[in-house]
């Protein structure tokens, strides 16, 4: 009984050693994150993970009128989140594609 | 906000020198044309251009990018429309008087009523917590300070160990963390404000680094008499360059090529005129 609660806790100890944990957790964290501090309608923001064999693929789709302020002059802002993105991604192992669509 | 007056061959090299000083890009910063170059017989210069230039107050953002966003849903789209122009008659009419008079030095553009400048103090809150926001979304840890430099210049500075995943190789991460920062924190009103973000000291120990090459280099021109060429430089890093040069004496600094090959020449005082 006590060794089953030992392991509980050493498993929750912290989220990025949890097994349970996604690969590219983070940075699925560091891309929802980012892009709530840059919109004005966070409700409108949507994230959809898809696997394909170049590693993970995140799509965001925001508010019409926020689409703007992801991407940036000549797409500076969109570029700077998908560094960020994938330095998070690579702590984790993963590489990852970011894209933004309407 | 301050005011920089430089000369150049032409009107464009005269605004090159302009950002150069002010460590800003073209679309921060505000020109006056104080004279246009003049050429003299067989091409010779007769008079060099000379400009005025800061760095841009903060001022509404343009239409496309303010839409609606205060009062969404609101149908007052032609009522705002004849606002706007009017209030830009009513700028034009400011320009004008600002050319006339001698030294428009401090005079602030007007500013839309309902486009209130950010304070400082929110504008530090705001950096604050994006910067620990982000360091927790990292899953990382790390204090979070930040201040103004002065009142043009806000910083946040991310400490403590194991951060090296927010600078990244050469910095580039770290530079994408500034962009955001600057566009969410400052959304698009700040265009006086200059925005620096470091993380682990990384940033301030780049500029010690150079302040010190730059200081062998004028050192080494001091002594042999011949301009040295840096290497080609974003604006604040040759804003760095031009500042510490500007402490020594017998040396000074020209700026040459176009963005983002801008580099700083190194030159001997006397050579210079």
């Amino acid at each position: 009984m006590s060794d089953v609660e030992e392991e509980t806790v050493e498993g929750a100890d912290d989220g990025a050693d949890d097994p349970n944990r996604l690969p590219g957790a983070t940075a699925i964290d560091v891309l929802e994150y980012l892009v709530g501090t840059l919109v004005d309608d966070p409700d409108a923001i949507e994230i959809s993970e898809e696997d394909d064999r170049r590693g993970l693929r995140l799509q965001v789709r925001v508010a019409p009128d926020d689409m703007g302020r992801v991407i940036g002059r000549r797409g500076r802002i969109a570029n700077a989140i998908r560094t960020l993105v994938r330095a998070a991604a690579a702590d984790d192992g993963v590489s990852v594609d970011v894209d933004f669509v309407d | 906000m301050e005011w920089v007056e430089t000369t150049g061959r032409t009107v464009e090299e005269a605004k090159e020198a302009a950002l150069d000083k002010l460590g800003v890009d073209k679309g921060d910063a505000e020109f006056e044309i104080v004279e246009e170059a003049k050429s003299g017989l067989f091409g010779r210069l007769r008079q060099e251009a000379r400009v005025r230039a800061r760095v841009e107050p903060a001022r509404p953002r343009p239409k496309a990018e303010r839409k609606d966003r205060k009062r969404r849903g609101g149908g007052g789209e032609d009522e705002r429309a004849g606002a706007k122009a009017r209030s830009s008659d009513a700028s034009d009419r400011e320009t004008h008087k600002k050319a006339m008079a001698p030294a428009p030095a401090a005079a602030a553009p007007p500013r839309g009523p309902e486009e209130p400048v950010m304070a400082p103090a929110e504008r530090e809150e705001r950096l604050q917590s994006f910067l620990s926001g982000l360091v927790d979304a990292f899953g990382l840890e790390g204090r979070t300070e930040v201040d103004h430099v002065d009142d043009e210049t806000l910083e946040g500075r991310v400490m403590g160990d194991g951060l090296g995943l927010l600078i990244g190789p050469r910095g580039q991460t770290l530079a994408a963390v500034q962009d955001l920062a600057r566009s969410a924190v400052l959304r698009g009103g700040g265009r006086g404000i200059r925005l620096r973000v470091d993380v682990g000291g990384y940033q301030e120990r780049r500029r010690e680094a150079l302040q010190r090459f730059t200081r062998e280099v004028a050192e080494q021109v001091l002594s042999t008499g011949t301009a040295v060429s840096m290497e080609p430089m974003p604006p604040p890093d040759r804003k760095v360059v031009h500042d510490t040069v500007n402490t020594i004496d017998g040396v000074t600094t020209h700026s040459e090529g176009e963005e983002p090959k801008r580099r700083v020449l190194i030159v001997p005082e006397d050579a210079a005129t």
